[in-house]
C-alpha cells in the first residue's frame, strides 16, 4: 500500500461496472483513506469504513471533472497525483499500491459517462458553477417578474417575444460552435462595440436559434460587420432595406434550412430565427434602434427576419460557387435588401420571352429611371429554371441576356421623361445607361416545385462602393 | 447641421458615444429644394450657426 | 427551468461624458472647417455658408467625405483636426 494516500472514487449506479466494483471499494475502504461520490441517489455503494457522498447534485463531480464513471483519483495531501477511468485491474493496483485489489473481478471493464456530461445537465452544472468562459453581464430579477417582459422593458426585443437568455440557454447555445465565447468578430454599428461570439450566442438564444445554426449566425455578423457590406450606413438610412441572408451549401440542407415552398415566408425555424438573431445582434449590441440611429421611413417586414436557403441544382452553379467557393462549402451572403416584388410569366417555354418579363420587372427597381443605384437579387423558381435548365443556358447567360435587356437610353431617364419629375440631369440624356452596375444582379434558385413566378428583391439606393455589396462569408464550426 | 427630422438620431448617436455635439437643425425636407431656396435656407439658418460656433460672455453667467 | 438570472445581450457601454471644446468669441482669424457628406443639395448649402462664415472673419476649409454611408476615413478626420478650430458637418438630412 503507498502510505498516505487517500482517495476519491466517483460512481453511479446505473452503472454496470460501477455495481461490479463494489467489493473491490470495500477492499479499498479496508485499506486507505477512501471517499466516494455516487452521482444517482445515497443508497449506493453500501461500503463500511468510507464516506459515501450523495453527489445527485453533481457538484462534487463537476469539481473533479469527471468524464466516465467509475474514476479513481488519487491525492498525496493535497495534490491530485494521478486517476484511472473504468475499471482496469492493473492501473487501480498500481495507482493504489494494493497488490491484490480486486482478484476476484475481471481484468477490464469500460466505465459509463459520467451524468456531469449529460448534454441536459452539462449546461446547467457550467452556469451554476461558472466556468469562466462566460463573460456577459447578469441581470437578476425579482422573483415575480416575467423574464420576457422584462427583456421587452429594457429595450432587447425587435417586437415580439424573445426566449429569455439564462445562462444555460446561453452554454447550450455556445455548443453549436467550436469557437472561444471570447472570439471578438468586429465592432458592430451603429456604436461600434466589439461582438464576442458569447454576445452572438446570447442574442441567437433570444432569437430562437438551436445552437446547430450558431455557426450560420455567426458567419451571417461577420459578413454584416465586413466593411464592403456598409452595415453601418444600412441601418442609418432612410430607405427600406436591412440585411437578407442567403445560405448556400451542404450545411444549409442538415439544419433544416426551407429552400423550398414558402422559402421566403414563414413556418421554417432555422429560416426564421438566423435572420432575426443578426437584426437582433444589430439592436442590443450596436445599438441601432428604429427612432434611434435607424431612421427608416418605412423600413420592409423583412427587417424582423429574411433569411433562406438556396435550393441548389446541379445545371447551375451554385451561390457558393458564384461568390467564389466551392460547392461543398457552405456560405453565407447578405444582400442590403428591400422586401419581395413578384414576377408572373406563365406562358414563356423558352429562355428570351422570359428575360424580357424578368427585364421588365427588374427595370423598374427603386424607380424605373434609377440606374445603377440599387443591386438586386433575382430568386428564380424551380418552374422558372427549367426553361433556363431545358435550353441549356447557365446562370451566367441569363445573367448576361438580364444586363442587355437593361440597357436603357438616356433620353428615357432624364428629368421630365414621361411625365416624371424624377430623373437624370437633361445632359445626360444622349447616353445609355445599364440598369444595374456591373456585378449588381445576382441569381439565386429557390422555392416550391409549383408555380410560373419568381421574386425580384431590390437592394438599397445605395450600391457598390458608395453604399453595400453583397458579401459571402463561409460557414465554419 | 442636420434637417429636424435627425433630432433623434443625433441624440441616440450622441448617448452612445458620450458626447453631444452642438448642432443646429434646419426645416425638413432639403432633397426636393431648388438652389434659390437651399441658399435661402443658410441664410436663415446664419444667426443659430454663429450662436453655436461663438462663446457670447455676455451669457456665461446663465452657465 | 428557472429564468431569475439573464446574461445581458447589449453592449454594457457606459460611456462616460466627453465635453466639447471651449468656443472662440470671435471667429476672426479662426479656420472653420466645413465638411460636406456627399449628400445631394448639401454642397450647394455649404457653399453659402462659407461665403456666409467669410463675411463674418473667419476662413473657411472645405472636406468632403467620398460617401455619405460610411464614417469619415481616418485621415480625412486627421486633416480637419489639424487644420481647423471648429467643424461644422452637414450630417444628415
Amino acid at each position: 500500500m503507498s502510505e498516505g494516500n487517500r482517495y476519491v472514487v466517483v460512481t453511479k449506479k446505473d452503472c454496470p461496472t460501477c455495481q461490479l466494483i463494489e467489493p473491490a471499494l470495500e477492499e479499498l475502504a479496508k485499506q486507505s483513506t477512501l471517499k466516494v461520490f455516487n452521482q444517482d441517489g445515497p443508497d449506493f455503494p453500501v461500503l463500511t469504513g468510507a464516506e459515501v457522498v450523495d453527489d445527485h447534485e453533481l457538484d462534487g463531480s463537476w469539481a473533479l471533472n469527471v468524464e466516465i464513471v467509475p474514476t479513481l483519483v488519487c491525492y498525496q495531501g493535497d495534490q491530485e497525483v494521478g486517476r484511472t477511468e473504468g475499471w482496469e485491474r492493473a492501473a487501480w493496483r498500481q495507482l493504489t499500491g494494493f497488490d491484490s485489489l480486486g482478484e476476484a473481478l475481471p481484468e477490464f471493464r469500460p466505465g459509463c459517462g459520467s451524468l456531469t456530461r449529460d448534454p441536459s445537465i452539462a449546461p446547467r452544472l457550467e452556469a451554476r458553477h461558472g466556468s469562466g468562459r462566460l463573460k456577459a453581464r447578469r441581470l437578476t430579477l425579482a422573483s415575480l417578474e416575467d423574464a420576457i417582459e422584462v427583456c421587452y422593458e429594457r429595450g432587447f426585443s425587435d417586437g415580439l417575444p424573445v426566449v429569455p437568455p439564462t445562462p444555460e440557454r446561453v452554454i447550450t447555445m455556445l455548443s453549436g460552435t467550436q469557437r472561444d465565447p471570447g472570439e471578438i468578430l468586429g465592432d458592430v454599428p451603429p456604436d461600434l462595440v466589439p461582438v464576442s461570439i458569447e454576445k452572438v450566442a446570447i442574442n441567437a438564444v433570444m432569437a430562437g436559434c438551436r445552437p446547430e445554426y450558431l455557426p450560420v449566425v455567426i458567419a451571417a455578423v461577420e459578413a454584416a460587420l465586413d466593411e464592403p457590406f456598409c452595415m453601418h450606413g444600412l441601418l442609418a438610412t432612410t430607405y427600406f432595406s436591412g440585411p437578407m441572408v442567403v445560405v448556400s451549401g451542404p450545411l444549409a440542407r442538415r439544419i433544416g434550412m426551407n429552400a423550398g415552398v414558402n422559402a421566403l415566408g414563414q413556418g421554417n425555424r432555422a429560416n426564421a430565427t438566423i435572420g432575426r438573431a443578426l437584426q437582433l445582434v444589430i439592436r442590443n449590441v450596436g445599438g441601432g434602434r428604429p427612432g434611434g440611429v435607424d431612421r427608416a421611413t418605412l423600413g420592409n417586414p423583412g427587417k424582423y427576419t429574411f433569411c433562406f436557403a438556396e435550393d441548389e441544382d446541379l445545371a447551375w452553379t451554385s451561390l457558393s460557387e458564384d461568390r467564389g467557393f466551392a460547392r461543398e462549402q457552405t456560405t453565407v451572403t447578405l444582400f442590403a435588401a428591400d422586401g419581395v416584388q413578384g414576377i408572373v410569366d406563365q406562358k414563356a417555354r423558352e429562355p428570351e420571352p422570359l428575360c424580357r418579363s424578368f427585364a421588365a420587372g427588374l427595370r423598374v427597381v427603386s424607380h424605373p429611371k434609377m440606374v445603377q443605384a440599387p443591386d438586386a437579387f433575382l430568386v428564380v423558381s424551380p418552374e422558372h429554371a427549367r426553361v433556363f435548365h431545358d435550353a441549356g443556358w447557365s446562370k451566367q447567360q441569363v445573367t448576361e441576356r438580364l444586363h442587355e435587356l437593361l440597357l436603357i437610353d438616356g433620353s428615357e431617364l432624364v428629368q421630365g421623361a414621361g411625365g416624371m419629375a424624377e430623373g437624370l440631369p437633361a445632359k445626360l440624356g444622349g447616353r445609355r445607361f445599364r440598369k444595374f452596375r456591373k456585378n449588381g444582379l445576382t441569381l439565386v434558385r429557390a422555392g416550391g416545385g409549383a408555380g410560373m413566378f419568381s421574386a425580384i428583391i431590390g437592394g438599397w439606393g445605395a450600391s457598390g462602393e458608395i453604399g453595400s455589396s453583397p458579401v459571402t462569408k463561409e460557414v465554419r464550426s | 447641421m442636420a434637417s429636424e427630422e435627425f433630432r433623434d438620431a443625433a441624440k441616440a448617436q450622441g448617448d452612445a458615444l458620450g458626447f453631444h455635439a452642438r448642432a443646429y437643425y434646419v426645416p425638413h425636407p432639403i432633397q426636393d429644394r431648388s438652389d434659390e431656396e437651399m441658399k435661402a435656407l443658410a441664410r436663415d439658418a446664419l444667426p443659430g450657426i454663429l450662436d453655436m460656433l461663438r462663446r457670447n460672455p455676455a451669457r456665461d453667467n446663465e452657465l | 427551468m428557472s429564468e431569475s438570472v439573464l446574461l445581458d445581450p447589449g453592449s454594457e457601454r457606459d460611456p462616460a461624458e466627453r465635453e466639447p471644446h471651449g468656443l472662440p468669441v470671435d471667429l476672426a482669424g479662426k479656420t472653420v472647417g466645413l465638411l460636406d457628406i456627399s449628400k445631394p443639395r448639401g454642397d450647394v448649402f455649404l457653399d453659402e455658408i462659407a461665403r456666409l462664415l467669410e463675411a463674418e472673419g473667419a476662413a473657411v476649409a472645405r472636406f468632403k467625405k467620398p460617401t455619405f454611408t460610411r464614417p469619415a476615413p481616418t485621415g480625412l478626420r486627421q486633416e480637419i483636426a489639424e487644420q481647423c478650430d471648429l467643424v461644422l458637418e452637414g450630417l444628415a438630412d
